[in-house]
């Protein structure tokens, strides 16, 4: 007599070994291809756009005011008075410190006004000196009056925004000379 | 008497079958991750160099504006004229409401082009800008 023999099924299964080569080749292209550097720069926010005819002149006084100005040649004046760009932080520290607790109507404006042919390095050194400036007041708030490191101090936190609120980073750019060429 | 080799009665392959899992975790977190390059930049520029400076976080917010050496603009993958920026720099304006421009100016540059982009992107009312500058050691 013959016996019915099952047809016994062929195991089903999809070869895997090959996955890891391929899903590695795919992380390969993505650390190849991802950029890790971060952006790095000094962070400005511009004034609104008025036409000329609009603009209103809103005086400022004097002892608010600390216009920096960089001519072609490079050199610079702070409130009349001719320094080099590394001093223009050691300059206007003390004068950030004196408004720390003063209203917020009356703190410290850093206007920045340049020439057309003033070379871009010799601008981005002065802006880098006022940031370091009030960068260095800031911490040393933070140290004396809060007792943290400014870089501790969460950026949502209510000690940032105090630190924000007396010391508030005002830099201007004035506009240039009737722009003319 | 005979002597037999000790062996160790367990298996000696490395068990590779969550492999493919471990990678595809490595895998996604880059996906996620990476923002593509997606532009060519056709102008040479050297950035300045300060200490003071500020990371941006959000990298999908940056739109950037090349300056070269010989004065010549890039704005996204071509190269344009300093008159049609206002109306580049709006579109992405209106498209991504606080974006930030990244302006990366060779440091040779005079502040001539650089106070015309100013005003072109304060008409275009771009206001947040950011001098992309590299880290004083």
């Amino acid at each position: 007599m013959i016996t019915l023999k099952k047809k016994k099924l062929p195991d089903a299964d999809i070869p895997t070994s090959s996955m890891a080569d391929i899903s590695f080749l795919l992380l390969l292209f993505f650390l190849v291809s991802t950029v890790i550097d971060v952006d790095t720069g000094i962070g400005l926010t511009l004034p609104e756009f008025t036409p000329p005819e609009q603009q209103e002149l809103v005086p400022i006084s004097k002892d608010r005011l600390a216009a920096v100005l960089i001519n072609e040649n490079g050199d610079v004046l702070l409130n009349n008075e001719i320094i080099a760009i590394p001093q223009i932080s050691k300059t206007l520290k003390p004068r950030i410190e004196s408004k720390i607790d003063q209203p917020a109507n009356k703190k410290l404006v850093v206007s920045v006004k340049t020439d057309r042919k003033t070379d871009y390095n010799l601008y981005i050194q002065a802006l880098d000196q006022i940031k370091d400036a009030y960068f260095q007041v800031r911490s040393e708030y933070a140290i004396n009056r809060l007792g943290k490191r400014f870089v501790d101090i969460d950026d949502r936190s209510e000690e940032m925004k105090e630190i924000r609120d007396k010391i508030p980073i005002t830099i201007s750019i004035a506009e240039p000379e009737a722009i003319k060429k | 008497m005979k002597f037999e080799k000790k062996r160790a009665s367990t298996k000696q392959n490395i068990p590779t079958a969550s492999l493919p899992d471990i990678v595809f975790m490595l895998l996604l977190f880059f996906m996620v991750t990476t923002t593509l390059r997606e532009v060519d930049v056709l102008v040479s520029f050297r950035l300045p160099e300060a200490k003071a400076i500020e990371k941006i976080e959000n990298k999908r917010l940056v739109s950037y504006i090349w300056v070269g050496q010989d004065g010549r603009i890039q704005v996204n993958d071509s190269l344009t004229q300093l008159n049609e920026i206002q109306k580049i720099m709006y579109a992405k304006r209106v498209a991504l409401p606080n974006v930030i421009v990244s302006l990366r100016i060779d440091k040779s540059s005079q502040m001539g082009v650089v106070t015309d982009i100013q005003q072109e992107l304060r008409k275009a009312s771009c206001l947040r800008i950011n001098y992309s500058t590299l880290l004083k050691i």
